[in-house]
């Protein structure tokens, strides 16, 4: 559950995104920038957090006042040195953290800190990762939140998709560059697993109101319904013309454990009233429509 | 032997009923408070507590009662109750000073061979603790149901009573009132009363969270919970009484209190309690249905809607809004516009809360796009859902505790939405 410690949004003094070159840091820092709010975008060309230097690099840009959004990551984080690489960024910026305490903290975490088996999965469902990448995303959260001494709080969110998402992981993302190179899109089996997927502009609105709020704890960025991969991807093809095929294929292995996910949002409701989330049809027409615009 | 005088300290709603009731046996009693206050009140016949039969039971017996603020008239009471409100924290932890507090207050004015019985709920231990030389203590297990209260201590279906020693003969007076109420009555050690009493709650609160937990289903795979639930209590391994109604999670404080002591007791003992974790976390769950629905169905795309809601209290019956649903509620619809009326509890007895009061059940639907029904007052059942149509700019009635009938309603052209079942959709749409 999120607590605000301002009664009322007020805009950061400035907000430094560590990460703000990545697709969830750049819609991040757009979004910050929309809400007039000043913002110090810092990259791998400012900063390197796997240089030896980075800590000091950090620290030299980072002011007390500054209200900072660390969503520099390898994600997914899928071998053990991809971990190990992880831990060393964030090690970095505990260090640069730790010397400056900074007067507010958000991480950009991930649903993947919480067991398999957790339906509905909600704030209070145990931290217990399957995955490497969830065990890097709740051992960063952990390491930051034990070098900040101000508030922190960890932003978690689900399957993100937008058009700007370079990573082609199953799902909308993928589904859209099938369709988008004539191919067929192709789901697994019968594409029967539900998964909540949530817009990327939804996730960088709830990073500004967090922000604002100065919140802390944790909060899932989750819409709260869940879709089947086969209704997502005939979504998908039918922003088409004509519309994408639609093939189911083999698995290329087992049938997940995890056959379905659902998030409980009550705490977001709670914590955010009035911020609604896009329904993921429209945010998937928007996200065909952004990606079309690039293209031409 | 003469009828033993009975004492209740502290007039609380289990004090006072508890009182009411004694007296309703044919019993002396003095109802004594600190509170000189709230005891002029009384004395006048004011009752600070709504419970169906108690003006009644008073009225009929007020020659047995006494009301008094002064300590020294306990000296000429047999068996001296204690019964003060014991507060709890947020996590459902008891605050046990104020009957310490009350036990050391009292004691000296009560003559050698007085019988003093503990009535509120302690933790297990906690009467033990008290005990000493000349301190004739018991505990004695309370089952108050608020809206039920005459009911429960008048016609108890057993009295379970603890004791220092259970196999000695109980004091005689007070063996002599409990044998009024014509019940079995069980002694049992101190520390096995004050767990009974929590054992009873705990299978109230089993049976509520198996009945919340299909319900959802219910919801989800079109069955209805109300059609399972007599299936069920016509068990006999379940039982007719079973607490198998559908409701928005786990209310009162009560219960909360003693899911904490159990989730306490076991993490100092080294039990599991595994199982009553997740009864809190499915009473957390359920309770925010209301919440969940009305986002779900009208705010989440209607960012200016108008809200009514109907009932206040905890539960019908009571003034009581501790824990109650319809507050929690209201205090994360802060954002939008709310019409609220309950009989008996007004909007100032919630002042954080910035909701418009209304002086009836249909003004506080008058233009609103949604009723919510949050506490299944008896009144509510009389409300036409044909009038509601007519007061209403929307077309939603949330209503958990199915206090309409659904048929009558979507007749009347609204939507309705309860717990342990699909939505109903209307039958035809009014759009004029």
């Amino acid at each position: 559950m999120l607590e605000h410690l301002n009664p009322a949004p007020e805009k950061p003094r400035r907000a430094v995104i560590i990460g703000a070159g990545g697709f969830v840091g750049n819609t991040i820092t757009a979004q910050l920038r929309i809400d007039g709010i000043d913002v110090l975008p810092i990259t791998r060309r400012e900063v390197d957090l796997l240089a030896t230097d980075a800590a000091s690099r950090l620290r030299q840009l980072l002011r007390p006042t500054d209200s900072i959004v660390f969503v520099s990551a390898i994600a997914p984080a899928k071998t053990v040195e991809q971990l190990i690489l992880n831990l060393r960024m964030a090690e970095a910026g505990c260090a640069a953290i730790q010397a400056v305490n900074p007067y507010h903290l958000l991480y950009i975490s991930s649903d993947a800190v919480y067991a398999d088996d957790a339906n509905p999965v909600t704030e209070r469902s145990p931290v217990a990762p399957t995955t490497l990448h969830g065990m890097m995303h709740a051992a960063r959260e952990l390491m930051l939140k034990t070098a900040m001494a101000g508030p922190f709080v960890a932003l978690r969110p689900t399957l993100i998709y937008g058009a700007a998402d370079p990573h082609s992981g199953y799902g909308p993302n993928r589904f859209r560059r099938q369709a988008a190179k004539g191919e067929p899109i192709t789901i697994f089996g019968e594409g029967e697993e539900q998964r909540d997927h949530v817009l990327v502009d939804d996730v960088a609105r709830l990073a500004a109101r967090i922000l604002c709020r100065r919140s802390r704890g944790a909060l899932n960025a989750v819409t709260g319904a869940s879709v089947s991969f086969s209704d997502i991807a005939r979504m998908v093809a039918g922003h088409f013309k004509p519309s994408a095929e639609v093939r189911p294929v083999p698995r290329p292995g087992p049938r997940p454990h995890l056959l379905h996910r659902f998030f409980d949002i009550t705490d977001c409701l709670k914590a955010f009233p009035d911020f609604t989330f896009t329904p993921l049809a429209e945010g998937l027409a928007r996200t065909h429509r952004a990606a079309m615009e690039t293209r031409s | 032997m003469t009828r033993p005088r009975i004492a209740y300290v502290g007039m609380t709603h289990l004090g006072l009923c508890s009182g009411i009731a004694a007296a309703s046996k044919g019993f002396e009693t003095l109802c004594f408070d600190p509170n000189a206050d709230l005891v002029a009140r009384l004395e006048s016949g004011q009752l600070p507590v709504v419970e169906p039969d108690l003006p009644e039971l008073l009225a009929a017996n007020r020659e047995r009662l006494r009301f008094s603020s002064t300590p020294q008239h306990l000296s000429g009471c047999d068996v001296v109750y204690v019964a003060p409100d014991i507060p709890t924290d947020d996590r459902g932890q008891s605050d046990l000073q104020s009957i310490d507090s009350l036990l050391k207050a009292i004691e000296r004015h009560l003559k050698p061979a007085a019988v003093v019985v503990i009535l509120s709920q302690v933790s297990p231990g906690f009467t033990r603790a008290r005990l000493k030389p000349g301190l004739n203590l018991y505990y004695q297990v309370e089952t108050l149901i608020f809206g039920r209260a005459v009911e429960r201590a008048t016609q108890p279906e057993r009295i379970i009573v603890g004791c220092a020693d259970p196999t000695a003969p109980l004091a005689a007076p007070y063996r002599a009132f409990l044998d009024a109420f014509g019940c079995p009555v069980l002694p049992m050690r101190l520390e096995s009363a004050e767990l009974a009493k929590i054992s009873i709650n705990m299978c109230l609160v089993a049976s509520v969270s198996v009945a919340n937990t299909l319900a959802e289903l219910c919801e989800r795979i079109g069955a209805d919970w109300d059609e399972i639930a007599p299936a069920l209590k016509l068990d006999r391994r379940i039982g007719a009484y079973s607490y198998l109604s559908a409701g928005l999670g786990i209310a009162g404080g009560n219960l909360e209190r003693d899911l904490a002591t159990v989730i306490r007791l076991s993490g100092e003992t080294g039990s599991d309690a595994g199982v009553v974790e997740a009864f809190v976390r499915n009473s957390r769950h359920r309770r925010d249905w209301a919440l969940r629905t009305i986002h779900r169905e009208i705010l989440d795309e209607n960012p200016r809607a108008v809200i009514g809601v109907l009932g206040l209290a905890y539960k019908e019956n009571t003034h009581s809004i501790k824990n109650s649903p319809s507050v929690a509620l209201l205090e994360h619809l802060l954002p939008w516009k709310v019409r609220v009326y309950d009989p008996v509890v007004t909007p100032a007895a919630v002042p954080h809360l910035k909701i418009q009061g209304t002086s009836s059940a249909l003004e506080a639907a008058q233009d609103v796009d949604v009723l919510i029904i949050m506490t299944p007052w008896p009144a509510f059942r009389q409300l036409d859902p044909h009038d509601l149509a007519k007061a209403m700019c929307g077309k939603l009635i949330i209503d958990p505790y199915r206090v309409l009938r659904s048929a009558a309603v979507t007749a009347a052209g609204l939507d309705y939405i309860t717990l342990g079942v699909p939505p109903y959709r209307a039958r035809s749409h009014c759009d004029a």
